[in-house]
């Protein structure tokens, strides 16, 4: 028999029969393979005459070409069958539970500090702080309280001696800024004040409030609602709207409390955030700052009514427990 | 307030609805708190703000109806409560002949009475037990419901005495002697000070002025003859008594808001007519009144100009005319200059400048009408800057490293895990839960932990804490910093089905300080402590300089009931800001392939790893890329009093890096190491 046709018709048969990649691996490398069993064939055209040699090479190259086709061909059967077979093998519950990375979770009052932060800091209200425990004329004389008001009683306030508090308002940076910086200004800061209340799930003798404030020329009672409006509708969405309603406060004149609603939040009602007003021209004029020239508005919030309102937290105790089970749930 | 709709009906003629004259109040500043029933009525619980003592009452929530709603009309009953309630008997001075008033006091500024003779002090008609139990009080007797029903309607606390029981048929008004002594209408005993004021008859004390009558001068069922008061006192005196005697009462609410002195007549002339039609008894000898100094109106001028800018909103000149003249207001209008000049009414003391001015028309016109404007002008660069910034890098930072936000109360108990150094107490705590203020945050860390299973937490906290020293200007000696702390314990990963996690040891706590210095670009000491921090383990703590790191003292733990494997840290945050910064620098990055050396060497146990580090990095220089640790060993095989280190050393430079170049690097570090005592292995 013809060595070429011999050596193809045995080459195929070892291809067919591999069961596996490993063996047809095996088998190619017999007979495909750099010193395989085909090339071996081409020693053999030494002893060919030259006119037989070109069409003994035509063959030679050309049972390569079809053992090499018939390799690919069988590989790809068997690898489909391997695969498939290992694929099977490698199946996984995908439903099983991934392994958390270690990241911590958020104090839900510090994620919303952190977005009236940038939502003040955006418009253009520098960040302060001032202290908690605070002098009572920062509290108090600094903000055209009169003398003798409820508020600076014991039953309302802690104090540590006469003249030192534990601030009852963050209204206190007011004071502290009007003596470094002279206008145009515009602050805000959020922090802890501390009331003298007896807790349940509506009151606390500590909560967190943002208190910012600005003074230009010409400032007016339609800058502090155009303010308000921008700064609820970062919050709360882009169709809040806000209402003023007159309301005392000793810092402002006039003073109002201010409400939002919208018609997607609180079934359309209006639900009241926090107390505003322009600034009580006492206050300018005690800092020496021009009421005819100058004017300013001052705004403050619960930051807890925040979360409270959106997510409907009824119990003021949650935020400062520190229950894992409740941090998580807004994590 | 209580204000009873069907009651309202009497005094101003109006189709609105209860919510609506609720929500219309609301706008006007006197808020609805709700709508309640009486007698199956509705009736307006309103808030009266704490400037406008006017609003408590029924003629004072009217007038600002009328101002605010001009549809709405006065009936004649409201016209004549406005403009007085004068009595034909008004100029008679003949009650003089029958009692004697004397006000000895600045803080009284009028006295105002009559005189009834021959009443029947028995049940008040219906209409008036309805009329007083609508406002929210229990009908008594006539005098009592009539005093009362006068006071809502007018806003004018009133006082019936028993006349025959006013020894001397005198009236004084003084401030109390230090220690004496009163027994009022609730059959209390009272101690009084000088800084109250008291009504007194020839010889003794018969009421608190402005808050509650005695109870010898009370009258009752056989009362006959009665003196009424109507008098006005200073609201901050009232206040100040009020709260020393912890009596709060219907009078008091007025007065400490303010009463209207020039309303005394009209209320003692309006109980006198209802008296009149009755029981037909009229008052015998008009009205005493001693009026020393009665008050004077000033004049504001208002520039319509600035209204219109501070409201942000147009505002004509006729129409802030009309809104201060129907509250009251006594006004000149000026069209040329766009001004006009106002006289406050009687009844608002808290009108003193222009603004006050602007917010009355404003109210009046409406907010509503406010436009929404964004402020032009100058913008500075907002938000947090410099050490704010970096606390809320440091924040996000401690977040990555898993630890979990608190936030807690920083009124506390005492407990082992404060501070030393001391509390700042408060001095007058609501509780002894919170009579102090903290001067770490350890303790509320380790109280989070044990909320949450006391184990498996890792739990951080950024807040202040107070200390007994120092303190910024005028706040000495109260200093308050911004601190930093976490507690770690148990598994550093959270549950899960297939076991990956690590129990926390120090050297995980430390990696977690290590990774806030980065962050914080601040350096961190490990130092020994010259002083021991009692809440740590003494052998187990390092100084950070800017603060304290360690595990739990195991006494500590045992007391706090955490687990003594629990690691705490806490840092002066204003200290480390205050420390020097640590700005990374740029270096070249070489591409050719660096080279590795393992060593492992024999040290005594009393070296310090950081010793050998220092030698390692001085000599390595830089050639040196990095080097670690992978490997500490004590036990079979290493002496006594030793253990064995297994450093990797990687070396890399701007060109190849031989074997043989490699070896002399190695070598030269070992060598170094040899100094410090360490021997290769």
């Amino acid at each position: 028999m013809d060595p070429i046709a011999e050596l193809r018709q045995e080459a195929e048969s070892a291809f067919s029969s591999a069961a596996t990649t490993a063996e047809l691996r095996e088998a190619e490398i017999k007979y495909l393979g750099k010193n395989g069993l085909v090339t071996g064939l081409m020693k053999g055209i030494g002893a060919l005459s030259a006119e037989e040699r070109p069409a003994f090479g035509q063959r030679v190259n050309d049972a390569r070409r079809h053992l090499t086709a018939a390799y690919e061909s069988r590989y790809a059967a068997l690898r489909q069958g391997e695969l498939a077979l290992q694929f099977e093998q490698d199946r996984l519950d995908m439903t099983l539970p991934g392994h958390p990375p270690r990241v911590g979770i958020e104090h839900i009052l510090q994620q919303t500090t952190n977005e009236i932060k940038r939502v003040l800091g955006s418009m253009g209200f520098v960040y302060e702080e001032s202290p908690e425990v605070e002098l009572f004329k920062y509290n108090f004389d600094a903000l055209n309280y009169p003398p003798d008001h409820p508020a600076m009683d014991a039953q309302d306030t802690f104090y540590l001696r006469d003249d030192v508090v534990l601030r009852t308002q963050c209204t206190d940076l007011q004071g502290r800024i009007y003596e470094k910086v002279e206008p145009p200004l515009r602050f805000f800061t959020v922090g802890r004040t501390y009331r003298n209340e007896a807790v349940d799930r509506t009151h606390g003798h500590t909560f967190h409030q943002v208190d910012a404030f600005m003074i230009d020329e010409g400032i007016s009672m339609a800058h502090l609602k155009g303010t308000l409006g921008a700064f609820a509708r970062a919050m709360f969405g882009d169709e809040v709207r806000v209402r003023f309603r007159p309301d005392f406060f000793p810092f402002v004149e006039p003073g109002v409390d201010y409400a939002i609603s919208s018609p997607k939040l609180f079934n359309g009602r209006w639900v009241e955030l926090g107390g505003a007003g322009l600034i009580h021209p006492n206050i300018l004029e005690q800092h020496g700052i021009d009421t005819d020239r100058f004017s300013g508005f001052a705004f403050g919030l619960g930051v807890e009514r925040i979360p409270m309102m959106r997510y409907g937290i009824d119990d003021l105790r949650n935020f400062l427990e520190n229950d894992l089970r409740f941090l998580r749930r807004y994590a | 307030m209580k204000l009873p709709v069907s009651l309202l009906k009497d005094y101003v003629v109006t189709d609105m609805s209860p919510q609506e004259l609720g929500d219309l109040f609301t706008m006007t500043g006197f808020e609805l708190e709700e709508i309640i029933e009486i007698r199956g009525e509705p009736v307006l619980d309103i808030n009266i703000m704490a400037n406008r003592g006017d609003g408590a009452s029924i003629v004072g929530l009217c007038r600002e109806l009328l101002a605010k709603d001009p549809t709405a009309v006065a009936t004649p009953l409201l016209e004549r409560l406005f403009s007085g309630y004068a009595l034909p008997d008004d100029e008679s001075r003949d009650i003089w002949e029958h009692a004697t008033i004397t006000i000895e006091t600045e803080e009284c500024s009028r006295f105002g009475a009559r005189l009834f003779r021959g009443i029947t002090n028995g049940e008040s008609p219906d209409w008036l037990k309805r009329a007083v139990e609508l406002l929210g009080q229990r009908p008594i007797s006539l005098l009592v419901d009539l005093t009362n029903f006068v006071m809502f309607e007018t806003g004018q606390p009133l006082h019936a005495y028993d006349y025959d029981h006013l020894h001397g048929h005198r009236i004084i008004v003084r401030q109390a002697k230090e220690g004496e002594k009163m027994q009022t209408l609730d059959e209390v005993g009272r101690d009084l000070d000088s800084s109250m004021m008291m009504i007194c008859d020839a010889d003794r004390t018969i009421g608190v002025a402005g808050v509650m009558g005695g109870l010898d001068t009370e009258v009752s069922a056989s009362t006959k003859n009665c003196l009424l008061e109507a008098a006005s006192f200073d609201k901050q005196s009232i206040r100040r008594t009020r709260k020393r005697l912890g009596l709060h009462t219907e009078a008091s609410y007025r007065f400490e808001r303010y009463v209207d002195p020039e309303g005394v007549v009209r209320a003692i002339n309006r109980f006198a007519e209802l008296l009149q039609e009755i029981t037909g008894v009229k008052s015998v000898g008009g009205v005493a009144d001693v009026y020393p100094s009665p008050r004077t109106a000033t004049s504001i001028r208002l520039d319509l100009k600035r209204t219109r800018t501070l409201l942000g909103m147009p505002v004509s000149l006729d129409e802030a005319a009309t809104y201060l003249t129907r509250l009251g207001f006594t006004v000149e209008v000026n069209q040329e200059e766009d001004s006009l000049t106002a006289r406050a009414p009687s009844w608002r003391d808290d009108i003193v400048r222009q603004d006050d001015l602007i917010e009355e028309i404003g109210r009046v016109h409406g907010y509503e009408k406010i436009p929404e404007a964004l402020p032009i002008g100058s913008t500075p660069l907002g938000g947090p800057h410099g050490q704010h910034l970096w606390t809320d890098q440091l924040r996000a930072a401690a977040l990555r490293t898993g630890l979990n936000q608190i936030i807690s109360h920083s009124l506390r108990k005492e407990t082992p895990l404060d501070a030393p150094g001391g509390l700042i107490p408060l001095r007058e705590p609501g509780s002894p839960e919170h009579a102090f203020l903290r001067n770490s945050l350890m303790s509320s860390l380790a109280e989070a932990a044990i909320r949450n299973g006391g184990d498996d937490v890792q739990l951080f906290e950024m807040g202040r804490v107070f200390v007994p020293k120092e303190g910024s200007e005028g706040l000495q000696p109260y200093g308050e910093t911004r601190s930093l702390a976490f507690l770690i314990t148990g598994d550093l990963d959270a549950p899960t089905w297939k076991k990956r996690g690590d129990e926390a040891d120090l050297f995980a706590a430390k990696g977690v300080l290590e990774s806030l210095g980065i962050a914080a670009r601040r350096s961190l000491r490990f130092d020994k402590p010259v002083t021991l921090d009692p809440r740590l383990h003494p052998t187990r703590q390092a100084d950070l300089g800017v603060g304290v790191f360690g595990q739990i003292h195991p006494e500590v733990a045992s007391a706090m009931d955490l687990p003594e494997m629990t690691f705490l840290a806490e840092i002066n945050l204003d200290a480390w800001y205050s420390s020097e910064a640590i700005e990374p620098t740029h270096a070249a990055l070489h591409r050719h392939p660096a080279l590795r050396r393992d060593i492992s060497v024999l040290v005594p146990s009393t070296v310090a790893y950081e010793k050998l580090e220092e030698a390692i990095c001085s000599t390595g220089g830089d050639l040196l890329e990095s080097h670690w640790l992978f490997d500490v060993y004590e036990g079979k095989g290493v002496p006594e009093g030793h253990r064995s280190l297994a450093i990797a050393l990687v070396f890399r430079k701007d060109g190849n890096f031989t074997d043989e170049e490699g070896n002399q690097a190695r070598d030269a570090i070992v060598a170094a190491l040899a100094e410090q005592g360490a021997i290769l292995r």
